[in-house]
């Protein structure tokens, strides 16, 4: 019997392997919705295990004992992920018919899997470097530009990451979780580790997990990659991802948290390390919104979007209360099912119509019915609309924000709630409404598996936004302790309190009014769309005045002194310049003339030997 | 076990909630004819206009969804008034605190926009685009008016609120406090759509913007969402700021007292245009708004 740990973690990558193997087609895509589907089956198989005591192995790979632990915690993370890989699968039946792209988003599901249930620094940087080695292949296969961007941003992750376990094995000499944690802990006291040490570590594992989670301003490569690939892949890369980054922000807590409280205090009553991650959540709500505001391509929007929702989670675990971490796992949970959703709507539109550019689309509601509600119930959900999923969880980041004292923060939030209202209405009016141009009339709906996926991730964000309480249980239970009080429908906090099903039922009522007043009114006569009120001035239908460009335009002349200003050309300059500045080098170094070469040996001789090496 | 009791609140106060909206909106019409020296309408216009537009014998439709836009505002503008506690009146309102009524409150817009985009009216378009960069505009300053309340007083149940008002005196006795009102009031001339930021109807550029296309059974079922819109936000604004009130007549007089503000502040200024309004919410209100809560921290 193989440990069902392994199962769950490797099941996919072996169903991607057999599926690039063998790549028939029907038996592809059988296979590779089996292996996404199986660690979903075993997770829900070991929900009650889990509850009560965390499930362990370990093996032994050449004098590195790799550990697994399915703990309440990596639980949670690894059912969202499962969850929306399982979606990712369905859509890419439809949408994928190559066994590169299964092979690199089963290899990448593994990898998060991995990542969520390591309990060592090993097997965590090992899987790690495999979820972004597999999503960088399903970028590079579209575009060079973008994947070397991502490549060189993870790079930089990369080491930070290898340095701060590096610097961290040699103060504690131990690379599994519990060890370091305890090893920390009890260094907090005796301080046998510098406060600038402890900074250094904090500093290089804030830019590794910064730049998976896209915070700003390690985000450049988000909107490029997220775009630059399969959009039912992108479901998972930025629906469960992404994540990996959040539950690294997560794990600086678990290990290093009282450490790195000892070491760097408070500053006016809040922790020091937590408050810096509040501010980095922040301003990458607010930034990224900004920026998918003014987006034209619909990829682009998503990937600004999601990025800045992620930012949300940030801030969330940033507030350091046990209510702000409440707060961000439900919107890990909520923000996967929803921007997941996101992702396969815009992977259904991508197929039917061929058009990524809002300019090109227009009035595809009555075209694509089922899409359009799927779509619809994502706009809700990421609005934070109640009784909506994204609500609940928004609602738990408003109050723990605030009552953790940090109004600027929580300003923030109010400010980036707008911003999302706006850039997913942007998306549902240049897509689904208006004139339509005259070369999407024979668009259809979306295939059947793509829907099934949609509709795998709807499900969630009606369920958990009028019954938020079952994740609040398992939170409370995870967290230890009743953080959020109440019942299934209820959210109780010590100041405030959030009825789920009873806004419902208000909002059903209210509906129900509007619409007897509706049915009980006057006949209604159906005419086309674009027959409308003009002034007088009757326009014909070869002119589309439906407006798709430059939606926002005077939010873009509103902001100009601050979009002169981008991190995506800073580095662009800065790759620029390291680029001339190595260019002058070599040109002045290798310039040909033998004599400069043998003054080169000649000083490098000297300069070893006043060194006495020679 | 069916509550009655509740159950004939809800319905009284939705008509009577209904009934005054009307009349507010009379009020401003009245009140902004006399300032231009006009006679204006009668109190009731607004009433006979409804009804006029209910009685109209077809209506236009642009599809499923420019039906659905209304009637989800209206919906949702109803299930806010029920959280809000009137007076007397608790409603729903222990179920759901602040930050639920605000999101709330600002749904109706999303009813209103998905109307208005459904139809091919270039005019709901800027319309719509308008009204959510003034949302965009607002929110910051909004979201600290807010947050500076809630952390003066400590909670966010709306209930809370006026009793710990009415046994402290009202929240605009409180100068940090008073500072964050004046933000929200100018928050507010938007939420109300009126001059300054009258931005998403202007009638004179945009023919109403979101609402040019609609006519008939449509139409009064927004102007209906317009109404109980107004009495909502009026009670909002003077259970957070004005301390509640314990009977209806005290919860009119307030609310009456914040739609004359708004009236006069209306009547005096000229329109923002939409990047004007953006730049403004983000210098005065924002600052006095990080004041407010700087001072309450």
């Amino acid at each position: 019997m193989i440990n069902e740990l392994l199962i769950i973690i490797f099941a996919p990558l072996i169903a991607g392997v057999i599926v690039w193997a063998l790549d028939i087609k029907g038996v592809r895509e059988a296979i590779g919705l089996i292996g996404a589907a199986i660690p979903l089956a075993y997770l829900a198989k070991l929900y009650s295990t889990v509850l009560n005591e965390a499930v362990n192995y370990s093996v032994t790979v050449s004098g590195f004992t790799l550990q697994f632990q399915l703990n309440s915690m990596s639980w949670y993370f690894a059912a969202v992920a499962s969850l929306v890989g399982l979606a990712m699968a369905l859509g890419m039946a439809s949408t994928s018919k190559s066994s590169y792209d299964w092979l690199f988003a089963l290899m990448s599901y593994t990898g998060v899997l991995g990542v969520f249930l390591s309990q060592d620094f090993v097997g965590f940087f090992l899987l790690w470097e495999m979820m972004t080695f597999a999503s960088f292949m399903m970028v590079i296969r579209r575009n060079k530009h973008e994947s070397l961007k991502y490549f060189v941003l993870s790079v930089i992750g990369a080491y930070a990451m290898l340095i701060a376990i590096g610097i961290l094995y040699a103060k504690t000499g131990a690379l599994d979780f519990a060890t370091i944690r305890q090893a920390l802990y009890i260094d907090a006291s005796l301080g046998a580790i510098s406060t600038a040490e402890t900074a250094l570590i904090f500093g290089l594992f804030l830019t590794a997990f910064g730049v998976k989670a896209g915070a700003v301003p390690l985000h450049v490569w988000a909107p490029g990659a997220y775009s630059e690939t399969d959009q039912s892949y992108t479901t998972f890369f930025s629906g469960a991802l992404s994540k990996a980054g959040t539950y690294g922000f997560l794990l600086i807590y678990i290990l290093m948290g009282y450490k790195l409280y000892a070491a760097l205090g408070t500053f006016h009553g809040h922790l020091t390390f937590a408050y810096i991650i509040a501010w980095i959540g922040a301003i990458t709500v607010v930034v990224a919104g900004f920026l998918a505001v003014l987006q034209e391509d619909i990829r682009k929007l998503f990937a600004y979007s999601s990025v800045s929702q992620v930012g949300y989670i940030l801030l969330a675990f940033g507030l350091g209360s046990s209510l702000g971490f409440a707060g961000g796992l439900f919107h890990v949970l909520s923000h996967a099912v929803f921007k997941g959703l996101f992702w396969l709507v815009t992977a259904a539109i991508i197929l039917q119509t061929g058009k990524t550019q809002f300019k090109d689309m227009g009035g595809l509601a009555e075209k694509m019915p089922f899409t359009f509600a799927m779509g619809l119930i994502a706009v809700l959900s990421l609005a934070g609309i109640p009784p909506m999923a994204g609500f609940a969880s928004k609602w738990l980041i408003y109050e723990a924000a605030i009552q953790a004292h940090m109004p600027l923060v929580a300003g923030a939030i109010f400010l980036g709630s707008g911003i999302a209202f706006a850039y997913v209405v942007r998306f549902l009016y240049a897509v689904w409404f208006g004139q339509r141009p005259s070369d999407l009339e024979d668009v259809k709906e979306a295939p059947l598996p793509l829907l099934i996926g949609m509709a795998l991730l709807a499900v969630p964000n009606l369920l958990f936004g009028v019954a938020p309480g079952i994740v609040t249980k398992y939170l409370n239970r995870m967290l230890g302790g009743e953080i959020i009080g109440g019942d299934y429908y209820r959210l109780v906090t010590p100041t405030g309190t959030y009825n789920a099903l009873l806004v419902a039922i208000a909002l059903i009522i209210g509906l129900v009014i509007a619409g007897l007043v509706y049915l009980y009114g006057a006949k209604v006569r159906k005419i086309k769309v674009t027959n409308t009120y003009q002034s007088g001035n009757p326009v014909t239908e070869e002119f589309n005045l439906s407006i798709r460009k430059n939606f926002y335009r005077p939010l873009a002349e509103a902001l100009d002194f601050w979009l002169k200003y981008s991190w995506d050309r800073f580095y662009e300059r800065l790759a620029g310049i390291t680029e001339d500045f190595a260019d002058s080098l070599r040109q002045s170094f290798y310039n040909g003339n033998v004599q400069s070469y043998s003054w080169y040996l000649a000083i490098v001789l000297l300069i070893l030997a006043l060194w006495g090496v020679l | 076990m069916i509550d009655w009791k509740l159950i004939l609140e809800v319905i009284g106060m939705l008509i009577y909630a209904t009934f005054m909206g009307f009349i507010f909106m009379g009020i401003e019409r009245k009140a902004m004819a006399r300032i231009q020296r006009r006679v204006g309408p009668p109190i009731y216009q607004p009433i006979i206009d409804t009804l006029k537009l209910l009685g109209k014998k077809e209506s236009v439709s642009h599809g499923f969804i420019y039906d659905f836009g209304p009637i989800f505002a209206l919906g949702a503008s109803i299930a806010a008034l029920l959280f809000i506690p009137l007076a007397g009146f608790r409603l729903f309102s222990t179920n759901a605190d602040l930050i639920v009524v605000a999101y709330l409150l600002e749904i109706p817009m999303l009813g209103i926009m998905l109307g208005a985009m459904s139809s091919g009216n270039p005019y709901s378009a800027v319309g719509v685009q308008r009204g959510l960069l003034t949302m965009v505009a607002m929110q910051l300053p909004y979201g600290l008016a807010l947050i500076a309340v809630i952390q003066y007083w400590g909670t966010f149940k709306l209930n809370e609120l006026v009793s710990l008002q009415q046994a402290h005196g009202w929240s605009i006795l409180v100068p940090a406090l008073f500072v964050a009102m004046i933000v929200f009031d100018m928050v507010f001339q938007a939420m109300l759509g009126l001059e300054p930021f009258d931005i998403v109807s202007a009638p004179a550029e945009i023919s109403m913007g979101p609402m040019v296309e609609y006519g008939g059974k449509h139409a009064a079922i927004l102007f209906t969402q317009h109404a109980v819109q107004l009495f909502a936000e009026t009670a909002f604004f003077a259970v957070i700021f004005l301390g509640g009130a314990s009977n209806l007549l005290e919860l009119l007089i307030k609310q009456i007292a914040v739609l004359f503000i708004a009236i006069f502040v209306a009547s005096i200024y000229p329109r923002f245009t939409i990047d004007q309004a953006a730049k403004f919410f983000w210098k005065w209100p924002t600052i006095l708004g990080i004041i407010a809560v700087l001072l309450t921290m």
